[in-house]
């Protein structure tokens, strides 16, 4: 996940570096040791560091000021008990970090752990149960949790000894001014994951259920998820929690978060007046808005000689005349990180002139494959895309050529029937094909390419494409198994009447085009729909 | 001791009474002719006349058969002490036969202040219960066996309800069992040998009407004498109380929670959104708490996770809800944006957005909730290609797109008209 450039710290953080505040220049010094044989207290349980004012906390999280003062008036005052709390909103609204940086404001003990890291149940019981009795992984235990804990039962009954224990010795601290209070909250982030685990029918009511099983009225749960409380689907029920609802942003509130900590305000804000509102028809999540305004201001300040120079009305006109052409690119990367940045921006270059409007892709693949996985490839898509009727007549002897010597007048009714069954089979997707067709396949057209290769690489003393046998059979089906775990290829279950494993290719056209191409392969040839 | 403190501390005792259920149940055991009654009745003829019982306590989730169940047996405990020992099975966690068998003999051991160990096999365990169970009997003590979500023990071969069962048909023993489950067939659930050895003794718990609501509000909300607080300030807060819980408001109000579900767990946790936002200063309930409570609890996810949609998304919805109406077969992420080009062809005001864009806000449909696959297993295939189907229906989505702001007119156009 990009790192977002608001004071909204990235939902990956850890504890320790949401020590330091957000609004500083100098980093806090952590109070968390990175010591690791320095055994854990009671006292890493809470925030150590400078602590933070209400206000502070409303006006780090812009447009959060209902939901933070709910949060907190919800946690109450010192020692005093709750109903598990259930928090939820979209991807990127600030969850998970107004929750802890309110535990920071708050200074009271939590237990902090993600579904995501934990992502089945054992894992999950045995990470509580290690924060809950201050145990830590490290090299002369054998990275060993404290307890081995697989099972819901056993999980309730060490965890109701584990918080009986713990919240004894706060209470015992009580007497020597520890403001921290004697309760202990529990966090658990992003349970949507759960409704898609194994067990999941057992382990949803039992989070929910847990603070009726636990009967320790010292114990606050807060669960964070990004789904809604219905779509948490259980046979018989569980007991509810407390719904608290986290809206996406508005328009105002993304300007505000976009402008903070910004070296050159009025800049960034005519740079935002003029993309924000197009972006913001598409996406409202703050993170995949700033994986695309980081680069698009760069290349807003291009024509700029001096960053810090406040821009008049021409100025803003012109510095958005330049920006134009690559806005429409760059919604379509709200998503990805290019692996290979500098080649990237050399390609782009050259595509963007060629058409201004709809986003250019690359004409050649920006990864090496062999000349074998590639035949291989194409003729899992020619499998995957032509009916197997038609194998015969597109792969003949005379090397696939249009053999069109009777042609008949079909009528106009039946061309757009055909034309409509051709579409129906283009939205249903690929299909799937046994191994024997594949290889079937690929002996064809390997021959083929070893015919056209021939004159072209002569000069090409270099590896040539294996045609002669098409490679041997073990190579083939190490081939097909790189495809299948590069995801290219998937392995389908096996037809119950033939018994043999289907394969179907998942890839786009797109691909296979450019594949084709840098083998010099005539695929339009060989697709049933041109 | 300014006007603060005691407001605090009314706040605190308020919170830990919700928060507290058998508080908040001990108000039905007030009640003659109550459950609570015919429970205990049950449980101490049973105890005084040494024999075996069993007893099923059904109801929806959040009417207090638990804290109901709790009471009792406190009660009957500081009555009959020495004469009763409780052993605690959860459906949730003990489901499993030999998982069962371990936490009896666990509890058991540690009442009795026996060694357990926690690598004793499953006949060992199972000698454990029986033995147990004749010791008991011989000592005229008798053991309540209480299983919650007693439904989720009928899964399977119901080895343990049967053994539980089959071991109080012997004159030694002196044991009740009883069940308490939220789905109202549970007897039927058993198997026959089992069933037979059920004493069909059922309690149902229904939730309350709302004339119930009024009082156990009171009974909750209205504060005690305590050392704490001030008596000229608890006196004010409970009249200005009384006063509320009186009023024509509160009615429309609790009429208005009770539509949708009127178990007292609703009520709590309503009552409890209201007393975290009693305002400090004026040191007292207000109705404008409750009312502002309402909404915090009665939830409508579909509507927000509509007002949260982009432009592009709520397009991408308004397209598969016509291809519902035009009742197409096939209906994934392909034919959505033939759809869509379709749309954009014949009205030129719609936006253009490339196939990738639509795909990602496709994606975070699916992960709102707003939309979902068809089939739950993914064959293998792309998400391009699945079939996809709409959480929403069109009344609903309709209402989102009247209160989105800066809806495209476009759009209402589009959902008004089906061609």
């Amino acid at each position: 996940m990009a790192k977002v450039e608001s004071p909204q710290v990235s939902r990956r953080t850890t504890r320790a570096s949401l020590n330091s505040t957000p609004n500083s220049k100098a980093p806090q010094e952590y109070s968390k040791a990175t010591n690791p044989s320095r055994p854990l207290t009671i006292k890493d349980l809470v925030f150590c560091g400078e602590s933070i004012s209400l206000d502070e906390l409303i006006n780090s999280f812009p447009g959060r000021r209902a939901q933070i003062l709910e949060l907190v008036q919800f946690l109450g005052p010192l020692n005093s008990p709750m109903i598990p709390l259930f928090v939820y909103g979209g991807a990127s609204t600030g969850k998970t970090s107004t929750v802890l940086y309110m535990f920071r404001h708050l200074k009271r003990p939590f237990i902090y752990c993600s579904c995501v890291s934990c992502y089945s149940p054992s894992i999950l019981f045995e990470s509580i149960l290690n924060q809950i009795l201050l145990h830590r992984k490290n090299e002369s235990g054998g990275y060993l949790s404290a307890k081995r804990c697989e099972r819901p039962s056993d999980f309730v009954n060490l965890l109701g000894e584990a918080l009986t224990a713990l919240i004894d010795s706060l209470k015992g601290n009580m007497g020597k001014s520890s403001p921290n209070g004697s309760m202990v909250y529990l966090v658990f982030d992003r349970l949507e994951l759960v409704r898609e685990w194994d067990k999941s029918d057992s382990i949803i009511p039992l989070l929910f259920n847990l603070y009726t099983l636990l009967k320790i009225p010292e114990v606050g749960l807060i669960f964070i998820s990004r789904a809604s409380l219905d779509t948490f689907q259980s046979d018989t029920g569980f007991v509810e929690p407390f719904p608290v609802y986290f809206p996406d942003y508005t328009d105002d509130d993304l300007k505000q978060i976009f402008m903070s900590n910004q070296a050159n305000p009025k800049l960034y804000s005519s740079f935002l007046r003029s993309v924000l509102s197009q972006f913001y028809r598409i996406t409202r999540r703050v993170d995949e808005l700033s994986t695309a305004f980081s680069p698009l201001f760069k290349k807003y300040c291009e024509p700029l000689g001096d960053l810090l120079a406040v821009p008049n009305g021409d100025m803003e006109s012109k510095l958005y005349r330049h920006l134009q052409p690559f806005i429409s690119l760059y919604q379509n990367e709200t998503c990805t990180i290019s692996s290979q940045p500098l080649l990237k921006d050399r390609n782009l270059r050259k595509s963007v002139f060629k058409k201004s409007g709809v986003c250019e892709t690359l004409d050649e693949i920006d990864f090496h494959m062999s000349t074998s996985a590639k035949y291989l490839l194409i003729s899992a898509f020619l499998a995957s895309r032509n009916p197997a009727t038609l194998d015969a007549s597109l792969f003949d002897s005379t090397g696939g050529t249009d053999n069109r010597k009777k042609k008949r007048k079909v009528s106009e009714k039946s061309v757009d029937q055909k034309e409509a069954k051709e579409q129906e089979i283009l939205m249903k997707g690929p299909g799937t094909f046994p191994l024997e067709r594949l290889l079937a396949i690929h002996q064809c057209i390997a021959s083929v390419g070893e015919y056209s290769l021939d004159d072209e690489e002569l000069q090409n003393d270099g590896l040539r494409a294996d045609g002669s046998d098409s490679g041997s059979m073990s190579d083939i089906l190490l081939q097909l198994s790189s495809l299948c775990s590069a995801n290219f290829i998937t392995k389908g279950g096996s037809c119950p009447l033939e018994g043999s494993t289907r394969y179907r290719s998942i890839v786009s056209e797109d691909i296979v085009l450019k594949v084709a191409r840098s083998l010099k392969f005539p695929l339009s040839k060989y697709l049933y729909r041109r | 001791m300014g006007v603060e403190n005691p407001a605090e501390v009314a706040k605190f005792i308020i919170r830990s009474r919700i928060a507290d259920p058998l508080f908040v149940y001990s108000y039905f055991s007030q009640l003659p002719d109550s459950n609570y009654s015919k429970l205990k009745y049950i449980i101490s003829s049973s105890v005084t006349e040494a024999c075996n019982n069993s007893v099923l306590l059904l109801g929806p989730r959040g009417c207090g058969k638990t804290a109901v169940l709790e009471l009792v047996l406190e009660d009957l405990l500081k009555e009959h002490p020495d004469m009763i020992s409780v052993v605690k099975l959860n459906g949730l966690l003990h489901s499993d036969n030999n998982c069962a068998l371990k936490e009896i003999a666990r509890q058991v051991c540690m009442e009795h202040q026996l060694q357990f160990s926690k690598m004793a096999s499953f006949d060992e365990n199972s000698k454990f219960l029986l033995s147990i169970l004749r010791e008991c009997g011989l000592a005229h003590k008798t053991i309540v066996f209480v299983l919650e979500e007693f439904d989720l023990f009928t899964e399977g071969k119901q080895r343990l309800l049967y053994s539980l069962l089959d071991a109080m048909q012997s004159v030694l023993s002196q044991a009740v069992v009883v069940g308490v489950s939220c789905r109202l067939d549970a007897d039927q659930l058993l198997e026959k040998r089992v069933r037979s050895r059920f004493s069909h003794r059922k309690l149902l718990f229904l939730s309350s009407p709302g004339e119930d609501f009024h009082r156990l509000a009171e009974h909750i909300l209205l504060l005690p004498t305590d050392s704490r607080l001030p008596n000229d300030f608890r006196a004010s807060f409970n009249e200005k109380l009384l006063n509320i819980l009186a009023g024509e408001e509160f009615k429309r109000v609790v009429d208005q929670l009770c539509y949708s579900d009127s178990t007292v767990s609703h009520l709590l946790r309503f009552l409890f959104c209201a007393v975290c936002h009693m305002d400090l200063s004026s040191g007292s309930l207000s109705i404008k708490n409750f009312k502002s409570a309402l909404p915090s609890i009665q939830r409508q996810p579909k509507q927000e996770a509509l007002k949260d949609c982009s432009i592009l998304q709520l397009h991408l919805l308004v397209c598969m809800k016509r291809l519902e109406v035009k009742e197409v077969e096939l209906c994934n992420f392909n034919s959505i944006m033939k759809e869509y080009k379709r749309i954009r062809d014949s009205f030129e005001t719609v936006d253009y957005y490339a196939r990738n864009i639509c795909l990602r806000a496709f994606e975070h449909l699916l992960q709102r909730g707003l939309v979902s696959f068809q089939d739950s297993r993914g064959q293998g295939q792309s998400a391009e290609f699945r079939p996809v189907k709409l959480l929403i229906s069109w009344h609903e989505l309709q209402q989102g797109l009247q209160s989105f702001p800066s809806c495209p007119t476009i759009l209402h156009k589009l959902m008004a008209r089906e061609g």
